[in-house]
């Protein structure tokens, strides 16, 4: 009986966790499949989401579309169509590792454990954590939150930051942005806290924007990169020429302002400093 | 391009003790579930062959009521929709003192007694007619017939379907993350954030969950063969 | 309650007295189908009735009235002085006067013989756990298998285990007994032990009512015969004009059939 179990365990690790046969590169399935997979989001707006007309759409998205996807289809030289799939914190890995998608493009930060197991492209966004209340709330910052019931998002690095540096707020972590928000609205928690971009795009979508406060500075830096397997350094720097030739091209600019500009989705002006920084990730031709 | 397994993430730094706050809060809320499951199951299932047809209607209307939503509903609507119900003072009480893992044990509890009250039932029925007219014949009350002969009777004779019921109520406290009660699942996914190591926190949640079921299934056959009727009951009578 | 029942006392001694089950008029229906029909009957205290008939005559249907296991439908029917077809009958009281043996024995199983003996006397009847298990074990003696007592049902033979179902009903101390085919479900060895042990109850005046094939034991221990047929009682006498000289046809030609076989 136990070395039947130990057999079964064996092999469905096997199974789960060894890539395909020998290793076939990201570019090679790509070519052979004629298709980029990649996981997003579909409550995170505006870098995925499912809009009200039900279609899939976003920032993250329209980088992969209109920067990453010219990058991949130029160097194959044929044609690629572009597969969503659903990927949430706490899937986005195994997702990525089993081959199940090519490219996590959603809102994932950037952190040095991830690293270990994923490789990033170049930072696409930057925002960090702060706090959504109801407007009128005594909470102003991560200073006030000590005792206070505080929600975040599960497998989020906001989590991870508050247990470490507020150890008496009391922590409840939900899988996903819409029951977060609704124990807020309930009551069963004082502050939600979230990256600040997050937030705000939650807010826009709310039935009455008005009644909302995003509050605090940004108490972490969450620079958001596309995640990618390990060690295909040929598919990142094809991923990283995309981002960086739209951000050359002024692609990227265009894309950020029909996403976050005045009109936007979520109005969340690009700030000179992190304008630089975009800039500057752009390496020479 | 492989993936690396580190599998000293279980055991350095916290894991370990998420894993055994995990594990705690799994069976906390899984035994807790399971007497208010059982306690549910046996009354409805009871009631659900007493010849009184609103008391019938009753317990059939709890059974399908709750067994045909998806548990994930209920623990949105216990978390969700009950605590507005609730006076405001003791609801400020209640979100301060776990309300995730009270509303995550009624959404439990409660439905899979309306599944186990199923189980009860067949049992109840596979009982020959006049068992219960022997028991009635003695001159006792219906309550005393049910109390202390047929569901006496129908618990030995349920005992492996009711283990299932156990054991699917135990994996389905898992869903209780989705409220945020940190158990075992979710501690597996926070060792997963912290290290990256998704494989391996999965793994780890894979193998106590299946030691648990293994040994909440021993325990059940053990229960069984303890209880079990001699010889056996003689179906439709003779 | 007004009418209290007369205490039960051990077989033996002196019983109820008078009519202790009367039917008037009593009808009763399965869906459409007309089982007991206008049935008018009466045993009195002391006395050994044995129905009999073919199958589906309603024979069980009636003695399972006397108890209250069938509701009936229409008419009356008094039982140790109470009228037990009127609403609000206290039913538990009564079957607890009165005691049934089933075709199938019926024991619960998951409880040991001397458990099942003494159910009903602690739950029913409040006696205490000695006092019930002195009377169980006095039962066990009168039936003949004192050994049997922490036994399961499912180890004792179906003699036994009819054995056991007479002394668990007469644990009870019944002013009456009710024996619906006792012996039907015995292999043919085993069901002389059942009725030697009914025999002596009858002998010991217990006013019984008897369902049975056994035409033997009619013969022996019955003071009528009461033969039903179509849901009627056709026939009433005692077994020794019934058996030599049945009035009706139906009679005969049942019992052509029942002897010869």
């Amino acid at each position: 009986m136990k070395r039947l179990l130990t057999a079964a365990l064996a092999l469905a690790l096997a199974g789960w966790a060894a890539p395909a046969p020998a290793a076939e590169s990201t570019l090679a399935k790509i070519a052979r499949t004629g298709t980029l997979t990649i996981g997003t989001r579909r409550g995170s707006p505006p870098f995925g989401y499912v809009n009200q007309k039900n279609e899939w759409v976003g920032f993250s998205i329209d980088l992969v579309e209109q920067a990453i996807k010219p990058a991949v289809e130029r160097k194959l030289g044929k044609p690629v169509k572009v597969e969503k799939k659903e990927s949430t914190p706490a899937t986005r890995i195994p997702l990525l590792t089993s081959n199940a998608v090519d490219l996590i493009a959603g809102t994932m930060t950037d952190t040095r454990p991830r690293r270990e197991s994923v490789d990033f492209s170049l930072t696409f966004f930057v925002t960090g954590a702060q706090f959504l209340v109801k407007k009128g709330s005594p909470i102003r910052g991560i200073g006030d939150i000590a005792g206070k019931r505080v929600a975040a998002q599960q497998g989020s690095t906001n989590a991870r930051i508050i247990r470490a540096r507020v150890p008496g707020a009391q922590l409840r972590e939900f899988p996903d942005q819409p029951s977060a928000f609704q124990a807020l609205a309930q009551g069963q928690v004082d502050a939600y806290t979230n990256d600040g971009i997050q937030l705000a795009g939650l807010v826009a979508k709310a039935p009455r924007p008005g009644d909302w406060a995003i509050v605090g500075d940004f108490y972490s830096y969450e620079p958001y990169g596309m995640a990618l397997r390990k060690n295909d350094s040929d598919f990142r720097h094809l991923v990283n020429v995309g981002l960086m030739e739209a951000i050359e091209s002024g692609k990227y600019l265009q894309l950020y302002e029909k996403w976050f500009g005045p009109k936007g989705e979520v109005p969340y002006p690009l700030t000179p400093e992190n304008k630089r920084f975009l800039t500057m990730q752009v390496v020479p031709k | 391009m492989s993936y690396e397994f580190r599998w000293s993430v279980l055991w350095s730094g916290q894991s370990g003790a998420w894993l055994l706050q995990g594990l705690l809060t799994t069976l906390a809320i899984s035994a807790l579930a399971w007497v208010l499951a059982a306690a549910l199951g046996i009354l409805s299932g009871a009631l659900r062959t007493v010849p009184w047809r609103p008391l019938r209607a009753a317990a059939a209307f709890y059974v399908e009521f709750f067994r045909n939503v998806p548990l994930l509903v209920w623990m949105f609507f216990w978390y969700f929709g009950v605590p507005p119900l609730l006076p405001a003072a003791f609801r400020g009480w209640l979100f301060d003192h776990g309300a995730e893992f009270w509303a995550g044990m009624f959404a439990l509890g409660v439905y899979h007694g309306a599944r186990m009250s199923e189980v009860i039932r067949s049992g109840i029925q596979s009982i020959p007619r006049t068992q219960f007219e022997a028991a009635y014949a003695m001159g006792l009350t219906t309550a005393q017939v049910y109390r202390l002969v047929i569901v006496p009777i129908a618990l030995r004779l349920i005992v492996p379907p009711a283990t299932n019921e156990s054991l699917n109520l135990l994996k389905n406290s898992s869903v209780a993350l989705t409220i945020s009660v940190a158990e075992l699942t979710f501690q597996t996914r926070q060792i997963e954030t912290y290290t990256a190591k998704a494989i391996e926190a999965l793994t780890a949640g894979t193998v106590i969950y299946l030691a648990l079921c293994l040994l909440i299934a021993g325990v059940m056959g053990r229960v069984e063969r303890r209880f079990a009727i001699p010889g056996l009951i003689v179906r439709g009578g003779a | 309650m007004e009418t209290r029942l007369a205490d039960g006392q051990p077989p033996g001694t002196s019983g109820p007295r008078g009519t202790v089950i009367e039917f008037k008029a009593v009808n009763k229906w399965f869906g459409c189908l007309h089982v007991l029909c206008d049935i008018g009957l009466a045993v009195q205290a002391g006395e050994v009735v044995v129905v009999c008939g073919p199958s589906g005559s309603g024979k069980s249907t009636l003695i399972r009235c006397v108890n209250g296991l069938e509701p009936i439908q229409s008419g009356e029917l008094h039982v140790l002085g109470e009228c037990i077809s009127r609403a609000g009958a206290d039913m538990p009281l009564l079957r607890s006067r009165v005691g049934m043996v089933f075709q199938s024995f019926n024991l619960f199983p998951h409880m040991t013989v001397l458990e099942n003996i003494m159910l009903g006397p602690i739950k029913v009847k409040k006696a205490s756990r000695g006092e019930a298990e002195s009377a169980a074990r006095g039962l066990l003696e009168r039936v003949q298998i004192p050994d049997k007592a922490s036994a399961y049902p499912a180890n004792l033979s179906g003699g036994q285990q009819q054995r056991v179902a007479i002394a668990r009903a007469l644990a009870m101390q019944p002013g009456i007994m009710l024996f619906d085919e006792p012996t039907s479900a015995l292999d043919p060895e085993m069901i002389n032990e059942v009725l030697d042990v009914m025999t002596d109850l009858a002998r010991d005046g217990m006013t019984m009512m008897v369902v049975t094939h056994e035409m033997g034991f009619a013969k022996r221990v019955a003071d009528r015969v009461v033969f039903m047929d179509g849901g009627q009682v056709i026939e009433e006498a005692p077994p020794g004009a019934f058996f030599a000289a049945a009035q009706s046809d139906r009679a005969r030609e049942f019992l052509s059939k029942i002897l010869t076989h």
